[in-house]
C-alpha cells in the first residue's frame, strides 16, 4: 500500500512542475506587452512602465522570473490580484467555501438520483424503466448546461416565483460567516428566515450543475452492474437464496463501485468546469465566476494563481480515486499499477 | 473478366459483409437511427443553406423586431421562427447556424484524431523516456478542467470561433492519446504483430498497416462522443462571448444575444437551445448505436 502510494506521489512532481510551468508561460505567450494588455485603456506613463516591469519581473531573464515564481510559489505567494490588489491565495480561500458547497450538494443530488436510477435499469433492463430512464438520463447528458440553468430560472424563478435567480443569500440578511459556508452560518446566525433562504438560493444551481453527472451516473451506473450482474457469484448468491435486493445492493452494487467511483472522481473536474457557468449565469460568488470575470478583466496573476490551484484540486481528487481503488479491491494495490 | 477484377473481387465483398453485418447491428438500435435521420437532415440544411433559407441570416428587419415565432399569437408565416432583437430572421440564422455545428465537430475531431493518434502510437512504439514525457504532457492538460482550459486558452489566442475550435482540440487530445495508447500496447503483445516483425515489417508498417486498424473502433466511437461535447463546449464559450462574434449566427452565440429577454421573449432562447439540445442528443445516441455495433463487450444501451 505505502510503496503504491509513494510511486503515485513520485509520478505528480513532474507533473506539478509541468502545471507551473503552463501557468508561467500562459501570461508570457500573450501577444503583445503584458504590461500594457493588462493595463488596457489606460497607458501609462514611462516611470509607472518601468515600475510595473520590474514589480512582474519581466525585466529579468526567463530561467529566474520562472525561479523566482515557483519560490514565492512554494512560500504560499501566489501574487496579487492586479484589480483589487489583495493576495490570490486570499481570495481564492474566501470564494471556495461557495464552489465547494455549490458542487458538494450538485454532487449529493447526482448521486442520490443518478446511481439508483442506474440499478434499477439494469434490474430492470429492457423494460420500459429501463428505457424512460436511460432516455431521460441522455438527454440530461446532453444537455447544454448554460440553456438548461437559464430554463430552470425561467420556469422556477419566473413563473413559478419560487427561488431566487442570483447570489448565495437574500440582501435582507446580515451576520458574521466563519465558516464560509452559508448553509451553515445562516444555521448558527439567530436571523430568523435566513437558513431558509440560502436553501432556497442553493437549489436551483445545484439542480443546475449536478444534471450532466447525475446522468452520467446512471449510464456508468447501469452499465457496471449489467457487468456484475452477469456473473457467476451471483447466480451463487441467488441459489443460495437471498433475497432480491440483497442479491443487488450488497453483492453485485459493491463489485459495480471501481467503474463507479471512477466517473465519480471525473466529474470533480466537470463539476468545477460547470462551476464557471452555473456560478456565472446564478451571480454565484465562487472560483468559477472569480476566474471568468478575471478572464475577462486581463486580471493576470489570478488567472495564473488560480488555475494552479484548480489543477492541484483535481490531482488531489484523482490520487483520492486511485487510493479509495486500493481499499475497495487490494489486488489493484498489490499487483501495484 | 480481367485477373485484377477476380483478385479484387473477394476482398470487396468482404468489405461488403463487414459493413452490411454493421449496418445490421447498428439498424437494430432504434435511437442511434433516429439520430442518424436528424443528423441527416442537419446536414442537408447546412450544405443547402444558401437554397433553402428564406432571408439572409445577418440582414435586419427593422421593421420586424421580435417579432414571435408563427406558432404563438402574434406571430406571421413571414418569419415562421419570428426574428431576434435586430430583426434577423431566426429560422434563417438557425439553418446557417447548422453549417458552425459540423465545422466546429469536424474540425475539432480532425485535429483530434491526427494529433492523438500519432502521440498515441509513438508512446507505445517508444517506451521510456519518449512515452513518459508524452504521457506526463497529457497528465498536465487533463488537470485542468475542460472548459476552464478552453476558455484561458482563448483569452490568450484572441476570441474567434477558430480559436475557440483550435482551444477545445488541445483539450480533448489526451483523451484519444489515452485510448490509442492503451489499444496499441495490448495489440503489441499479439501474435500477429510478432510475426509481422519477424517477416521484417518497418515501425511505420506495424504503426499504420498493423496496430492502428484494430485500435479505430474504440477511436471511433471516442471521436462520435467528442464531436458532441465539441459542440457544447463551442456553445459555452460562444455563450461567454469568447467563441464564434456577432453577427455570426453560431447557436451558442445566439443564446448569449437572447439572454436579456429570457422573461420577455423566451421562444429566442428556446429555439437555438432545443437545436443544440437536439444535434447532442442525436451524435450522443449514434455514438451508442456505434459502440454496440462495433464492440459487443462495451454495449450499453440495449440488451
Amino acid at each position: 500500500m505505502f510503496s503504491f502510494l509513494f510511486r503515485r506521489l513520485l509520478v505528480l512532481i513532474p507533473t506539478y512542475i509541468g502545471i507551473t510551468l503552463t501557468a508561467f508561460v500562459f501570461i508570457r505567450v500573450i501577444p503583445g506587452d503584458p504590461i500594457l494588455v493588462m493595463s488596457g485603456e489606460r497607458s501609462p506613463s514611462p516611470e509607472k512602465y518601468a515600475e510595473l516591469m520590474h514589480a512582474f519581473g519581466f525585466d529579468q531573464p526567463l530561467w529566474k522570473q520562472y525561479f523566482d515564481y515557483v519560490g514565492n510559489l512554494l512560500q504560499g505567494n501566489f501574487g496579487d490580484s492586479i484589480v483589487t490588489g489583495r493576495p490570490v491565495l486570499e481570495e481564492f480561500f474566501e470564494l471556495f467555501p461557495a464552489t465547494v458547497e455549490l458542487a458538494a450538494f450538485a454532487l449529493f443530488f447526482a448521486l442520490i438520483i443518478g446511481i439508483p436510477a442506474g440499478i434499477i435499469a439494469a434490474v430492470k433492463r429492457g423494460t420500459f424503466y429501463d428505457h424512460t430512464l436511460m432516455t431521460i438520463s441522455l438527454t440530461g447528458f446532453s444537455m447544454p448546461l448554460f440553456w438548461w440553468a437559464l430554463l430552470l430560472i425561467v420556469f422556477f424563478s419566473g413563473y413559478l416565483g419560487w427561488t431566487p435567480v442570483s447570489g448565495r443569500i437574500s440582501a435582507l440578511y446580515f451576520f458574521d460567516t466563519p465558516t464560509g459556508f452559508m448553509l451553515i452560518d445562516s444555521w448558527l446566525s439567530d436571523e430568523e428566515g435566513a437558513f431558509k433562504s440560502a436553501v432556497m438560493h442553493l437549489i436551483l444551481p445545484a439542480v443546475a450543475l449536478g444534471t450532466i453527472p447525475m446522468a452520467t451516473f446512471a449510464r456508468q451506473s447501469r452499465s457496471a452492474m449489467l457487468e456484475t450482474l452477469g456473473e457467476d457469484f451471483i447466480k451463487t448468491a441467488r441459489a443460495k437464496g437471498l433475497s432480491p435486493f440483497k442479491v443487488t445492493v450488497v453483492h453485485a452494487f459493491r463489485n459495480a463501485l471501481i467503474p463507479i467511483i471512477t466517473v465519480i472522481g471525473l466529474s470533480v473536474g466537470v463539476l468545477l468546469g460547470g462551476a464557471i457557468l452555473t456560478e456565472t449565469i446564478f451571480s454565484w460568488p465562487g472560483i468559477g465566476k472569480w476566474m471568468v470575470d478575471s478572464i475577462f478583466r486581463r486580471d493576470y496573476p489570478v488567472v495564473q494563481g488560480g488555475l494552479i490551484l484548480i489543477a492541484t484540486i483535481v490531482i488531489m481528487v484523482n490520487l483520492t480515486v486511485d487510493i479509495l481503488y486500493g481499499v475497495i479491491d487490494p489486488r489493484i494495490s498489490k499487483k501495484g499499477h | 473478366m480481367s485477373v485484377e477484377a477476380i483478385n479484387n473481387q473477394p476482398k470487396q465483398s468482404a468489405l461488403m459483409a463487414v459493413l452490411a453485418s454493421f449496418w445490421f447491428e447498428f439498424r437494430q438500435n432504434r435511437g442511434a437511427f433516429y439520430g442518424l435521420i436528424f443528423m441527416g437532415i442537419l446536414l442537408m440544411c447546412a450544405f443547402l443553406a444558401d437554397f433553402i433559407s428564406p432571408y439572409s441570416p445577418i440582414e435586419q428587419y427593422r421593421d420586424a423586431l421580435k417579432l414571435p415565432p408563427v406558432w404563438v399569437e402574434g406571430g406571421t408565416w413571414a418569419h415562421i421562427f419570428g426574428t431576434d432583437a435586430l430583426g434577423r430572421d431566426m429560422l434563417s440564422r438557425m439553418i446557417y447556424g447548422s453549417r458552425f455545428s459540423f465545422y466546429i465537430g469536424v474540425i475539432v475531431i480532425c485535429i483530434c484524431l491526427t494529433v492523438g493518434v500519432m502521440l498515441g502510437l509513438i508512446a507505445a512504439f517508444n517506451k521510456g523516456f519518449i512515452e513518459n514525457c508524452i504521457m506526463r504532457l497529457m497528465d498536465i492538460i487533463l488537470a485542468f478542467p475542460s472548459l476552464l482550459m478552453a476558455l484561458a486558452l482563448v483569452a490568450i489566442l484572441g476570441p474567434s470561433l477558430l480559436n475557440a475550435m483550435i482551444a477545445i482540440a488541445i483539450v480533448y487530445i489526451p483523451h484519444f492519446v489515452r485510448l490509442t495508447r492503451a489499444q496499441a500496447l495490448s495489440e503489441l503483445g499479439k501474435d500477429y504483430v510478432s510475426s509481422s516483425k519477424t517477416m521484417g515489417a518497418s515501425r511505420a508498417r506495424l504503426m499504420f498497416i498493423n496496430v492502428l486498424p484494430n485500435c479505430m473502433a474504440p477511436l471511433i466511437v471516442q471521436a462520435t462522443m467528442s464531436f458532441s461535447s465539441a459542440i457544447l463546449d463551442a456553445a459555452a464559450l460562444g455563450f461567454l462571448g469568447m467563441g464564434a462574434q456577432a453577427p455570426t449566427p453560431e447557436w451558442g452565440t445566439m443564446l448569449a444575444d437572447a439572454r436579456q429577454y429570457i422573461q420577455s421573449d423566451p421562444w429566442m432562447m428556446g429555439i437555438p437551445g432545443l437545436a443544440i439540445l437536439f444535434t447532442v442528443l442525436s451524435i450522443n445516441l449514434i455514438g451508442d448505436g456505434l459502440r454496440d455495433a462495433l464492440d459487443p463487450k462495451m454495449k450499453t444501451s440495449k440488451t
